[in-house]
């Protein structure tokens, strides 16, 4: 029997039913594909990563999205490390040494060696371990600026009030990497994710989760 | 004059104490590597903390290893 009249409230939850019908929310996309994926030691872009996990994290938080500079971000220290490394077989050319006894110039050899893993080791774990992680909960921007100092910056993803992608130059569109910029209502006004591998696939995920946490909010606030 | 000796000392002595006091520097530097390296793994787990505190450690030992053969050969 055809209804005579349906309040407008019943046709709003009629609306946003129909599009969370249409569309996978990141937090069920888990479901549908069943399990996490193990990432690897390279990887800058893991979506439901299985083997993430960091300090203070939740018992109930899922991790989401785990990203890091993109890969190729590290040519640079490391053509400027394969250079170190090869860079003694130039003094069969250039007999720089020839002044020291052999004994003082393979101190000399070593010590070089030292300094190139020292600076190839500092430069991996720099790349390594600044992450930024997307739970289903808050962003977690986890910075290592030096040898001792560790920052941690997370906000809510109802804290989110704003999302920018910036991608430019030859070797970012090419590679599809760039920064995103998150400004949040927190202490700390952005947390900024550099470099990231798919930004535009990142940000769009953000969204989709700040869509979900408002409507969990709306819910919420019904009852 | 003879340019190996300074003020009586030999030239070669006095750079050996150099190269043993940078090799002393280098080492504190890859002590504090590990305790990096700690703190980041404790921060972070990803699955590969123990390939990387290893490598810590291998950083470790290289420098200990090249303090002690200049210790000997110089």
């Amino acid at each position: 029997m055809p209804d005579i009249f349906i309040s407008p409230e019943d046709v709003e939850k009629e609306k946003s039913e129909k599009k969370n019908e249409r569309k996978t929310t990141p937090s069920q996309a888990k479901g549908k594909s069943g399990h996490k994926v193990h990432i690897p030691l390279w990887a800058s872009y893991g979506y439901y990563p299985e083997n993430v996990k960091f300090i203070d994290q939740e018992p109930q938080e899922n991790v989401i999205l785990f990203l890091r500079a993109h890969l190729i971000t590290n040519l640079g220290w490391i053509l400027v490390g394969v250079f170190m490394i090869f860079a003694p077989l130039l003094l069969e050319k250039f007999p720089l040494l020839d002044f020291l006894s052999l004994r003082f110039q393979i101190v000399a050899i070593l010590g070089w060696y030292m300094i190139t893993m020292a600076y190839m080791f500092e430069k991996f774990l720099s790349w390594f371990f600044n992450v930024n992680i997307i739970t289903d909960r808050r962003v977690v921007d986890v910075d290592f600026t030096n040898l001792i100092y560790r920052e941690i910056t997370d906000a809510n993803l109802n804290k989110i009030q704003d999302v920018t992608v910036s991608m430019g130059g030859v070797f970012r569109s090419i590679f599809n990497f760039g920064t995103i910029l998150v400004q949040t209502a927190g202490e700390k006004n952005f947390i900024e994710f550099v470099d990231i591998p798919k930004p535009d696939t990142v940000a769009g995920i953000l969204s989709d989760l700040r869509l979900e946490e408002e409507n969990r909010g709306k819910g919420g606030s019904k009852l | 004059m003879n340019l190996d000796t300074f003020l009586g000392i030999s030239i070669w002595s006095i750079v050996k104490i150099f190269v043993m006091f940078a090799n002393l520097i280098y080492i504190v530097f890859a002590l504090v590597m590990v305790r990096q390296v700690k703190l980041m793994t404790d921060t972070l787990e990803l699955g590969y903390e123990k390939i990387i505190i290893g490598f810590s450690y291998v950083n470790l030992t290289f420098a200990i290893l090249v303090i002690i053969y200049s210790f000997l050969t110089l």
